[in-house]
């Protein structure tokens, strides 16, 4: 996150160990902002080229954020997919509580991770496989050793774009807690299913689920969102800096040139966190919601629920971050909802074998999941930024790698868009792809339409029209 | 640079080198005749034409060793291990050979003498260790280094290594928020909010008898936390009980008691299991996804069973240790013997006894006082009761603070800096406010964070100088106690009087005779001997189903123990290889096969002549299980890291895409170890090295990947005879051990270096090699007691002096 990374991300490293596909991404360098921000005032004859589209976050023009919610254990497909598509479709039981959105809701059905399917030789993993490709569409790498290998998540590669304008380059978080140790199934290593996230195709970045633990890391020391309290941390954390700065300044001064080299890593750093300071000082003058540092890890599901998705729409809000994933649960979460009446672990549950009282439970665990999903829409909604609503101006993905759980397919997989996207896009419909179209497509189509154009993305074939009727 | 010196070796050649080289009767310097074996023996190889190994000795001039040492040091190294002439190439006699050493060891020493190059350590950012340590010496607050830092990087075997250690953004931000946690619990802050920690039981750490010292005798399970409280207040644990792979919660049969206690007071004991709700019809003991019980046993076992499990009460502010753990119950199997379950079968049974997984402690509710805790009376040198009094008092405060965490006297530059953080604070809320403020600046500035040495002005460049008495105080806290100096040591050095050799001697014996020194075996003696990868290992649980954390706890334990008692009783250094005793606990000596002793604690057991083979660390199960893979022992690991730590001749690497072992025999059958190895010997550019590696493995094949003693291997009984390259048979450990010991100034060399490099925090180059040597010497006189090495190397030139910079 330091200014000082400014350069345009290079070529990733996906080859997969006997896979046909090598996918390699060249990515575009990003237009200097030199070269728009003359022509800004009078840009109506100049194309809307996507490359600028970051760099274009001027003042008065809202910053495109994404949010990715993924939920586990496949959906009841059933009370999911609509019949109808176009724009005349029902909202079944499971996208009903999307109702009041429904002119910024996409329904996308058609979609597949076939690259997640077991190669010749591989056993089980049916969670694992689905779980590492959703961001990556790559196929991870049959191990449960120090050799996992997956491909670097589209959350990351977002990020590193996105992360050059704020101080949190990207935001990861859960609500199962931190990882299963070692394998989760013979031969499968839990990291695939620990996280969605991966900085590089050997790094897995962590999910924090502790509710106290990213307030911090969005706000720091503060004990609540006030202001008052974030500014007089600010002023005291820069008359620390400032003091250190100068006592390094008369360090350095009595040091031979081989010594000064550390010295100024050190201060390197110092003034690293000093501009991110800066750029937070930016945001304390804003009002926010108040919400003091919680505890820890609420009780209940839709406590947890509740608190995570409220910070995440701080970050939006105070724009510390413009790109957030959230796991519902982790693949074969065995959480229970007897707070509802569902005293059943959720992933046994999922294996129903067509028993209309598992199947029900199931359902009213999803419902649960919707309904709270339903909040944060809502929360974003009634959020104000910039000309317009935090909902207008992101793109939020609620779905999973799995469509049926009983049977762990991975076609036709359940996925919603919402919001606006800086009218990027359009909602109101139910787009049905052609069978056999790879989820990659529509994370190469979010990359294009948030500025960050790539030619390939894992096993993707092509963008998505999600203009389409 | 010492380590890499590539090249054919021929090892530990016995029969050449007798088993102690004294230089304390020169001969008159034969130079022509060093110059004659020279020209005979070496420069056929090592001359300007063919220039094998960079070396050119036709060249080089050997009547003036010292003029050359950086070549001469390479040449003594190769002829002190005998490696040179290369084996099967003619070789002087034994009388001649010698007498070239000692010369040039003696020139090489002369001109260091006269001439001292005692190198420029980098500047030094303190590592995570020492970071906590100095925290604890400074506040009297303990604080979990690693959690809060990142791993530090590793260089010449140690993470103290100057060089290596830098500072990035991340680091930064890390100190900056430990800062803040720090002067949080120190200074206390009135009205804080409530918040949780959470601490964790390992899920592979065997909860089946007591657990710690801190947890009463009798219990079972559970875990004594340190936590410390940051305020008088109401205070709340949360107990979560470990669950199978299926999410159940184990162990529910029958009732049993948790015990929950604040510094071994109880505060409360609480029923667990044995409910009603599994009268009905309950899930079956080793779990299925499709099988569930009954609605009510399902609820009570996902979850109701432990809803209960929370306890709330009064503490006061500091640090206090709470122990959650179960009454022991105590019973004798009945019916048909069951092995101990595996890890496997464990994750889908949900019988046995209940277990923790983790306990929160939240807190403080109903905030009452900031209390009176140690940390905070050690700071809080004065208490103003008048505004008036504040500034002063917060001058007081900070300058000493300060010149403890700065390790020199403060100046008045210093003091304002400090104060005007502090006005930020006090003007925000209050004094204490002040205080915190100004605390984090001292603990991420870098006056704290560095050891910083200079040159004194007015010096030329490139010269040798002596570091000054406090730059020397910071030297010696950092080697022995991996932390800051103690105001004893700093007094004396502020006034000038460390530099007395009477008075050094006798505070490194103090510094020696102080608890802090285990840093020299958590850290020291850890690193060397490879000890913190036992906590990467992860023996195959198919192979080896009963280890388990335990287990590895233990063997760390044991090996702790016996090197701090060696160092505390200061026995001579061979002990480690030979020591007639060792430290084990129930669970250990089982291991072992060592009868009759019982309970989860640590004790000093003498080793009868039936356990003679597992004297000394060659004997330690956590030596044993580092130097071998996760399914099988290796002789080729455990004959580098006897070369590297014990005998100070490190093997060269391997060449490149050496392919791994062919494990399978013609009849499906696997090949015993023995026969695998043969291709090393088979191969002659293999065998180049593995004739010095492997002999050294093969004599401990008797221990096991685990390092338990064993008379086979798949079928075939153990072959534990070895013979060296030069011809030496041995057989078995108790060989091996006499073999070593034999040759006690290679050892004592090892320690030497080792020893050096860690005190230095640089790594060790050809002209510290006359330092090391001194350091053999003066440790011999001693019967190479732990205490010789530390002062002779404390008093070493390289330790004593600093080089300037170069222009």
């Amino acid at each position: 996150m330091s200014g000082a990374n400014a350069s345009p991300i290079g070529r990733s490293n996906q080859q997969m160990s006997g896979a046909n596909l090598s996918p390699t991404m060249i990515f575009k360098t990003a237009i200097p902002r030199r070269t728009f921000l003359r022509g800004i005032g009078t840009t109506l004859a100049l194309p809307l080229l996507d490359a600028m589209t970051p760099a274009m976050a001027a003042p008065d023009k809202p910053a495109k954020r994404l949010s990715i919610v993924y939920i586990p254990n496949g959906r009841i497909m059933q009370q999911w997919m609509p019949k109808a598509e176009g724009t005349d479709f029902e909202l079944p039981l499971l996208l009903q509580p999307f109702a009041p959105f429904r002119d910024r809701l996409l329904v996308v059905s058609g979609l597949c991770l076939n690259i997640a399917k077991a190669w010749p030789g591989e056993e089980v993993g049916v969670h694992e496989r689905p779980c590492g490709a959703y961001l990556t569409g790559v196929h991870p790498k049959w191990t449960d050793g120090a050799d996992i290998q997956n491909g670097i998540s589209l959350d990351q590669i977002i990020a590193r774009e996105f992360g050059k304008h704020t101080q949190l380059a990207s935001l990861e978080v859960g609500l199962d807690s931190a990882g299963i140790l070692g394998a989760c199934e013979k031969g499968w290593s839990c990291a695939y299913v620990n996280t969605l996230s991966w900085r590089t195709p050997t790094t897995p970045t962590p999910m924090e689920n502790d509710p106290r633990k990213v307030f911090e890391r969005l706000f720091g020391d503060a004990g609540s969102t006030d202001s008052a309290e974030r500014r007089s941390i600010l002023r005291r954390n820069n008359s620390i800096l400032d003091s250190v700065s100068e006592a390094t300044a008369g360090v350095l001064r009595g040091l031979g040139p081989n010594d000064r080299t550390k010295i100024s890593e050190y201060l390197d750093s110092v003034r690293d966190i000093e501009r991110r300071i800066q750029i937070g000082e930016q945001q304390t003058s804003r009002e926010l919601p108040s919400l003091e540092r919680p505890a820890g890890v609420p009780a209940t599901f839709q406590e947890h629920a509740r608190l995570m998705y409220d910070l995440l729409v701080l970050a939006f809000q105070t724009d510390l971050t413009r790109m957030t994933t959230f796991m519902v649960g982790r693949e074969k979460t065995e959480r229970t909802y007897p707070e509802i009446g569902v005293p059943d672990g959720h992933h046994p549950l999922t294996h129903h074998g067509w028993d209309p009282q598992k199947i029900e439970k199931v359902v009213q665990i999803e419902a649960l999941q919707s309904k709270m999903f339903a909040y944060y829409l809502e929360k974003l909604r009634s959020t104000p930024d910039g000309d317009g609503s935090l909902l207008d101006h992101s793109i939020i993905t609620y779905g999973s790698g799995i469509s049926e759980g009983n049977g762990h397919s991975v076609v036709d997989l359940p996925l919603v868009l919402a919001g606006g996207g800086s009218g990027e896009l359009k909602g109101g419909r139910h787009i049905r792809y052609p069978q056999n179209t790879p989820l990659a497509n529509l994370q190469l189509t979010l990359l294009d339409k948030l500025g960050i154009p790539v030619e390939n993305f894992g096993d993707s074939n092509g963008k998505l029209d999600l203009l389409a009727v | 640079m010492l380590r890499t010196i590539s090249g054919w070796i021929a090892l530990l050649l016995a029969g050449y080198l007798p088993a102690s080289l004294q230089s304390s009767n020169p001969v008159a310097p034969a130079a022509s005749t060093n110059r004659a074996l020279l020209d005979r023996y070496c420069v056929t190889c090592h001359n300007e034409r063919s220039a094998t190994a960079g070396l050119m000795l036709d060249k080089a001039n050997v009547e003036n060793a010292g003029e050359g040492a950086a070549v001469w040091e390479k040449v003594v190294h190769k002829l002190r291990t005998g490696a040179m002439p290369p084996p099967g190439r003619p070789r002087p006699d034994t009388a001649s050979y010698n007498s070239l050493i000692t010369d040039l060891e003696t020139a090489l020493d002369r001109a260091s003498a006269a001439n001292p190059n005692p190198g420029r350590p980098a500047i030094h950012r303190l590592n995570r260790a020492e970071y906590t340590n100095a925290i604890r010496d400074l506040l009297a607050i303990d604080i979990d280094g690693e959690l809060l830092l990142p791993i530090d990087e590793v260089n010449h075997g140690f993470d103290n290594i100057g060089d290596a250690l830098s500072v990035t953004p991340v680091l930064f931000e890390r100190y900056m928020s430990t800062a803040r946690k720090i002067a949080r619990l120190e200074v206390g802050e009135p009205g804080s909010r409530p918040f949780s920690e959470k601490y964790e039981v390992h899920k592979f750490l065997m909860q089946d008898d007591r657990m710690s010292e801190d947890l009463p005798f009798g219990s079972r399970g559970g875990i004594a936390i340190r936590h410390h409280f940051p305020s008088d207040g109401e205070y709340t644990i949360r107990v979560l009980l470990q669950r199978n792979s299926r999410n159940y919660i184990r162990g529910l049969a029958e009732p049993h008691q948790l015990d929950f206690r604040l510094d071994g007071e109880r505060i409360q004991v609480l029923t667990v299991g044995g409910g009603d709700e599994l009268k009905g019809k309950p899930g079956p003991i080793f779990s299925q996804a499709a099988q569930i019980g009954d609605p009510i046993s399902e609820a009570y076992e996902n979850g109701g069973a432990e809803a209960h499990l929370e306890v709330r009460f009064q503490a006061k502010a500091g640090t206090h240790v709470a122990g959650i753990t179960f009454l022991k119950k105590n019973f004798v199997p009945e019916g048909v013997f069951r092995p101990r379950m595996t890890q496997f079968e464990l994750v889908q049974y949900k019988g046995g006894e209940p277990a923790i997984d983790n306990v929160v402690i939240t807190g403080p509710y109903n905030a009452a006082g900031l209390g009176d805790t140690p940390s905070r009376r050690k700071i809080l040198v004065c208490r103003p009761a008048r505004i008036a009094e504040e500034g002063p008092c917060a001058g007081k405060i900070l300058s000493t603070l300060a010149r403890r965490a700065y390790r020199r006297p403060v100046t008045d530059k210093d003091v304002r800096a400090l104060l005007s953080v502090y006005e930020i604070g006090r003007n925000e809320s209050g004094f204490e406010a002040g205080i915190r403020a100004a605390l984090e600046r001292i603990l991420v500035g870098p006056e704290f964070l560095f050891r910083i040495e200079s040159d004194p002005p007015n010096l030329a460049p490139d010269t040798a100088y002596r570091i000054s008495d406090l730059e020397l105080a910071s030297r010696l806290s950092f080697f022995l106690w991996s932390s800051i100096p103690d105001d004893p040591l700093l007094n004396l050095a502020e006034s000038g009087k460390l530099k007395d050799p009477a008075i050094l001697s006798q505070q490194v014996r103090r510094m020696l005779d102080d608890p802090r020194s285990r840093s020299l075996v958590t850290n020291f003696v850890a690193q060397w001997l490879y000890l913190r990868n036992i906590h990467s290992k992860t023996p195959d649980p198919r192979l080896f189903p009963e280890f388990d954390e335990n287990l590895r706890e233990a063997f760390l334990k044991e090996t702790e123990l016996f090197v701090e008692s060696t160092l505390r009783e200061d026995q001579s250094v061979l002990r480690l290889l030979d020591a007639n005793y060792t430290f084990l606990n129930e669970r250990l000596a089982r291991h072992y096969g060592v009868p009759n002793v019982y309970g989860s604690h640590f004790r000093r057991v003498t080793l009868g002549p039936e356990f003679e083979a597992r004297r000394g660390l060659l004997g330690h199960g956590s030596l044993l299980t580092v130097t071998s893979y996760g399914n099988r022992t290796s002789v080729v690991l455990r004959g580098k890291w006897l070369l590297e730590n014990i005998l100070g001749a490190p093997p060269p690497s391997p060449p490149p895409n050496v392919p791994s072992l062919d494990d399978s025999g013609t009849a499906g059958k696997p090949l015993p170890l023995r026969q695998l190895m043969e291709q090393h010997r088979k191969n002659p550019a293999c065998a180049g090295c593995h004739a010095a590696i492997d002999p050294l493995g093969f004599a401990l094949e008797n221990f096991d990947a685990v390092g338990r003693w064993r008379t086979a291997d798949a079928g075939t009984p153990i072959n534990a005879s070895a013979t060296l390259p030069d011809g030496t048979q041995l057989d078995g450990p108790s060989e091996l051990r006499n073999m070593l010991l034999g040759r006690p100034e290679d050892f004592a060399g090892v320690v030497a270096e080792r020893m050096l490099t860690y005190a230095l925090g640089r790594g060790l180059e050809y002209y510290d090699v006359p330092a090391i040597r001194k350091i053999v010497r003066e440790a011999a006189r001693e019967d190479y007691r732990w205490s010789s090495f530390i002062l002779a190397t404390a008093k070493s030139m390289p330790f004593q002096m600093r080089r300037s910079q170069k222009p």
